[in-house]
């Protein structure tokens, strides 16, 4: 039986450079959930992502991936993983086709499966008539899209994607909206997105969490009308806090 | 050291699909054999002219086995330039575009995938030696060397063992561009191969530096030198580039992202 898809941060600390970057990060993703990230430049996002998906040891804290801990996580976790993070899966050299084949074909999955799918994805993500282009001659909208189709081939129900929407155009997060929002009703998909958009992420989450210079500072609803209010309080706050200090 | 089929797949696609592999093809498959060829005729034509006494200088002996040698010697410095810049870019290119992020959170493991590209490249060079080693022989024919004979095809199996040593040896520099995280740091590192491989070789000792052995067998040091060069100075190459490819496995699993 498979465990239900989760992701979980537990008081992750990490520093870089001598600089803290994350302190205290705790954090939790349940099936059927799409749960955002959202902060400032520099808030340490893609640090808690990075941690959550086995790029970087934190020095201290655990990462869980379907309950079981990231650096611990053999073949059947990884499988059931998607993520874009940095740059989209987008070799120039490779076709979307290609890109996105490559993809399902590194997750386990079967040549006609993977064609199968690659040739879903494309068309999710409307780049049929791109398909056999490079990816170094499309555009910077539509590599992104590559790179979310590469994530989403092999039907993951755990996503870790940071800043997914950077580059598309609105059709491209009206699709991307729609295959998340997918996955998490129909396959208990858990799935973490960071932002720095709060419109944009308030469409899609169940739940809105605020990274601010390493420390999650508190959640919000996304359905509140005021959530640019409440967002620059709880940063205000926080800032006015630490000069006090 | 063995890399999954997945792995396997996916990095001979990037790398047929490569314009720097297609380069380097086009330098050492074709360039290599058509510098030979003209060596040879300078340094057989009756003038007197610098280049020809230059080339006639390189030719340990006449005909087909002072040809093939040449062939050898070109591919021995030849095949580490071209074969260590393929290495270099394969796995720097992952960090310089920034690509490398796409490696993690797969079922199949980073290691195993540096072992295909590996496995990919090795494979490449061993065709690419075969097919300069075919266009020299028929470069040799249209400059007028006639047949070969067995003897000549016995240094032309040599010359294809330079070119495969050159390969193997280029694998270390993987452990450059993958530690410094770009190509470039690679390729300055074969340019420093190649200056400690001149000072070695000539302080005398080049027939026990893995990286002179290759072409010094194949006469770079005249003759005499090519005949003191054993076969475990030549073999000394396998085990550099079995530690080389085994200490890149090794940092690729281990490897992190903290910067960017």
């Amino acid at each position: 039986m498979t465990t239900p898809a989760s992701l979980r941060a537990e008081r992750i600390s990490t520093a870089l450079g001598g600089l803290t970057v994350l302190d205290d990060v705790s954090l939790n993703v349940g099936p059927s959930e799409i749960h955002a990230l959202v902060g400032l430049n520099g808030a340490g996002k893609t640090t808690l992502m990075r941690i959550l998906l086995g790029m970087l040891t934190p020095d201290l804290g655990t990462a869980h991936l379907t309950g079981v801990r990231v650096c611990a996580a053999g073949e059947r976790v990884w499988s059931r993983v998607g993520q874009m993070l940095e740059t989209p899966f987008a070799y120039p050299e490779l076709t979307a086709r290609e890109n996105v084949y490559s993809s399902a074909r590194l997750h386990g999955m079967g040549r006609d499966a993977a064609g199968a799918a690659a040739a879903r994805a494309l068309t999710a993500l409307s780049l049929d008539h791109y398909a056999s282009r490079r990816a170094g001659t499309l555009s910077l909208g539509n590599r992104q899209r590559v790179g979310l189709a590469a994530a989403l081939v092999h039907g993951p129900d755990v996503l870790v994607l940071d800043e997914p929407t950077n580059a598309l155009d609105p059709r491209g997060v009206v699709d991307l909206r729609r295959i998340l929002q997918e996955a998490s009703r129909e396959r208990g998909a858990a799935i973490l997105v960071s932002s720095h958009h709060l419109d944009e992420v308030a469409r899609m989450a169940d739940r809105i969490s605020v990274l601010h210079r390493g420390r999650i500072l508190g959640t919000l609803q996304p359905g509140s009308v005021d959530l640019e209010r409440r967002f620059f309080d709880l940063v205000l706050q926080s800032d006015l806090q630490e000069q006090e200090q | 050291m063995s890399a999954s089929p997945q792995a396997l797949e996916f990095e001979a696609l990037k790398f047929r699909r490569a314009p720097v592999v297609r380069t380097v093809s086009v330098l050492i498959g074709v360039g290599l054999p058509v510098l030979a060829a003209a060596f040879m005729v300078a340094a057989t034509s009756d003038g007197s002219s610098q280049i020809g006494l230059k080339a006639a200088a390189m030719l340990t002996s006449t005909g087909w086995t002072g040809y093939f040698a040449m062939v050898g010697m070109l591919l021995s410095v030849g095949a580490l330039m071209g074969i260590g810049f393929v290495v270099c870019w394969c796995f720097g290119r992952e960090f310089t575009e920034k690509t490398q992020a796409c490696l993690y959170a797969l079922p199949v493991s980073r290691r195993r995938l540096a072992y295909a590209k590996f496995t990919v490249i090795l494979l490449w060079s061993l065709v690419l030696c075969l097919v300069t080693v075919a266009l020299a022989l028929l470069a040799g024919g249209i400059i007028g060397l006639g047949m070969p004979g067995p003897e000549d095809l016995v240094v032309a199996g040599k010359a294809w063992c330079a070119g495969a040593l050159a390969a193997l040896l280029a694998c270390p520099l993987a452990v450059v561009a993958s530690v410094a995280r770009g190509y470039l740091p690679g390729v300055g590192g074969l340019v420093l191969l190649v200056v400690i491989t001149q000072v070695v070789t000539a302080f005398g000792t080049g027939a026990w530096f893995p990286y002179a052995a290759p072409g010094l067998w194949m006469g770079m040091g005249g003759p005499a030198a090519a005949e003191t060069v054993s076969p475990l100075q030549l073999l000394l190459c396998v085990p550099v580039s079995v530690l080389g490819i085994a200490v890149t496995g090794q940092w690729w699993k281990n490897m992190e992202i903290s910067a960017g």
